[in-house]
């Protein structure tokens, strides 16, 4: 139990149409360890973002958030994000929690010097106490994450910056409060390679060093690889399959981790054709009792279409969610 | 080896000019770049954002004038073409863009966006015919025929870019230009259209210029790969020469950027996890 800093239960989150609400997240649980990083994979619309904003509370305002977010503190006593004021909330945000942007160009105010936009959450919550000790923090992260010439720097505007080093200062943001916990939603999806790189190699290396955890959403498998320790695998709204990152790559389990990671193009294997999924994501709007995945699904049952499978073990945090995969285990087990 | 060159680029240069009206500024976006597309080919090019790639395949098309340098399409220089001279040609080559969202008009039915090339060059005028066709193309890009009807922000990313790849290939054109075409798709839908434009190439005898900053897809997809480096030209290999033994040393770090899933597939650990 010590190790754990957030856990989340049963947490669901829905849309408000006109007169009906459509789910968006429909029940995830997760556990984030101390120190630890978990990615959450899946494809555009499976609602990852949507779990990480409902987080920090700023998801868009037709949506209904249910469930509850434990936030454990280092002596082992927990509260609840969810039941939080506002005020209360906010001042979580930034000293303990940090979040990360997908577009570097569109979380950064164009009008605002660099350095100030990143000193402004220290001055939020007074953990500054002058501007000159805020100036001289800025300058000390920034060039914690890279960013040659801080000095410089500080006064540049993000137009003046490329896409991987506007990014470097979207993470200096995150990072400022020393927050136990970052969240970073698609943190590399706008990069080269070359960039991606160096950024994953740069959190990886911010948690090492400060003992965070960090929550990374993204779409690609090779970016999970590098940098996470568990997965998380989720499908409209359900996480599917949830393992150690070794066990993922090595032992997938669900017929749509497989589909995933057979789907990706992988050098110096030189297949005629790549393996696919067929079909594609179901509208969110279509109603099933059953597994959402089982019209895409190769080793579909019959009850697959009416009967949500529940989340079984296979090994000691490998735990998946699917008829097809228990009965492989029990047959393995004999 | 001429006969089998369908687009040649001999010392193109382009730059363009920075900042202010009367600063003499410029940047070199393509500098004496050369390279040949062979018939039935797909030669990639790789390369960092602003190296050059799009600027490359804008000068092909002839969308933007090169400074310098000569391009010959099948034995014919087009660089000094223009207008009506060019037109013909303008036929020959087709492009497929990067977001399908913004490459469709928003107005238009799904079935008169793959009619408008084919209107344009007053192919099947027959509306039978027309119709025929459209119904072939569609089949060949393995949509549906009740998407006809709809509009592009009914379909999903990956229907758009059937619909992109559709429209292009409708007059049957000789070279394809994907600029970034499967980058900004889900990986599973990216499968299914990578499998897609092979199958197409196949069938059609296509030759393909595929811009992509993605190896794994490039490795996957072409016969020749081209590195670019700072509107330059830095390596040119086939795939399994230029990833096992890459020359230029800016290759060799594109390489090593790869975030790698492989070790783990062969039940091993990444080194980042010791």
């Amino acid at each position: 139990m010590k190790d754990r800093l957030l856990e989340i239960r049963d947490l669901t989150v829905s849309l408000k149409k006109k007169n009906s609400s459509i789910p968006i997240v429909k029940g995830i649980d997760m556990i984030i360890k101390r120190g630890e990083i978990a990615g959450l994979v899946g494809e555009s619309g499976c609602g990852k973002s949507m779990t990480a904003r409902s987080l920090m509370r700023i998801q868009p305002p037709s949506a209904i958030v249910d469930g509850s977010i434990l936030w454990y503190e280092a002596d082992g006593t927990s509260t609840d994000l969810t039941k939080l004021k506002e005020k209360e909330l906010r001042k979580m945000c930034g000293p303990q929690i940090g979040m990360v942007f997908q577009e570097p160009m569109t979380s950064l105010n164009p009008m605002i010097r660099i350095g100030d936009q990143v000193a402004e959450a220290l001055l939020i919550h007074k953990m500054a106490g002058s501007r000159r000790e805020a100036r001289d923090k800025v300058i000390r992260i920034l060039k914690e994450v890279g960013i040659r010439d801080p000095e410089l720097r500080y006064r540049s505007y993000p137009h003046e910056l490329s896409g991987g080093m506007r990014q470097r200062v979207v993470i200096a943001m995150a990072m400022i409060c020393e927050p136990k916990l970052l969240i970073a939603d698609e943190p590399t999806t706008a990069l080269d390679v070359t960039t991606e790189a160096q950024i994953l190699k740069l959190i990886r290396q911010m948690c090492t060093t400060r003992n965070m955890s960090a929550l990374v959403i993204t779409h690609n498998m090779g970016v999970v690889s590098q940098l996470c320790d568990r997965v998380y695998v989720m499908y409209t709204g359900r996480i599917l399959e949830r393992a150690p990152v070794g066990e993922i790559f090595s032992k997938p389990l669900h017929p749509y981790t497989k589909g995933l990671l057979s789907s990706i193009p992988r050098i110096g294997s030189n297949p005629e054709y790549l393996t696919t999924i067929p079909g594609s994501i179901p509208e969110t709007d279509q109603k099933t009792s059953g597994c959402e995945f089982c019209l895409r699904c190769s080793e579909d049952e019959r009850r697959c279409f009416f009967e949500m499978p529940e989340e079984t073990g296979y090994a000691e945090e490998h735990y998946v969610r699917c008829f097809a995969a228990q009965h492989r285990m029990e047959a393995e087990n004999e | 080896m001429s006969e089998n060159v369908l687009v040649s680029v001999h010392n193109v240069t382009k730059s363009f000019s920075l900042a202010g009206t009367f600063k003499k500024k410029r940047h070199t976006a393509v500098n004496n770049v050369s390279l040949d597309i062979l018939k039935g080919e797909t030669l990639a090019l790789v390369g960092e954002s602003g190296c050059g790639k799009s600027t490359l395949a804008r000068l092909i098309m002839r969308l933007t004038e090169p400074d310098s340098g000569e391009i010959i399409f099948d034995g014919t220089d087009i660089t000094s073409l223009s207008g009506r001279a060019l037109r013909p040609f303008r036929k020959r080559m087709q492009m497929v863009f990067q977001d399908p969202a913004s490459s469709l008009d928003p107005r238009m039915k799904i079935r008169d966006i793959i009619a408008e090339p084919m209107e344009i060059w007053k192919i099947c005028p027959d509306r039978r015919e027309r119709a025929e066709r459209i119904m072939e193309l569609l089949e060949m890009v393995e949509l549906k025929e009740s998407a006809l009807d709809k509009y592009p922000d009914q379909l999903s990313g990956g229907q758009r870019q059937r619909v992109g790849i559709a429209r292009a290939i409708s007059i049957d054109p000789e070279l394809i230009i994907c600029d970034e075409s499967v980058s900004a798709l889900d990986v599973s839908v990216q499968a299914q259209i990578l499998n897609l434009l092979k199958r197409l190439k196949k069938k059609l005898g296509l030759s393909c210029l595929f811009i992509s900053h993605d190896l794994s897809v490039v490795d996957f997809i072409a016969d020749r790969v081209c590195v670019m480096l700072n509107g330059e030209i830095c390596e040119t290999a086939e795939p399994d020469i230029l990833f096992t033994k890459p020359q230029h040393e800016y290759t060799r770090y594109l390489i090593s950027s790869i975030p790698e899933i492989k070790a783990f597939i062969n039940g091993g650990k990444n080194e980042y996890h010791q």
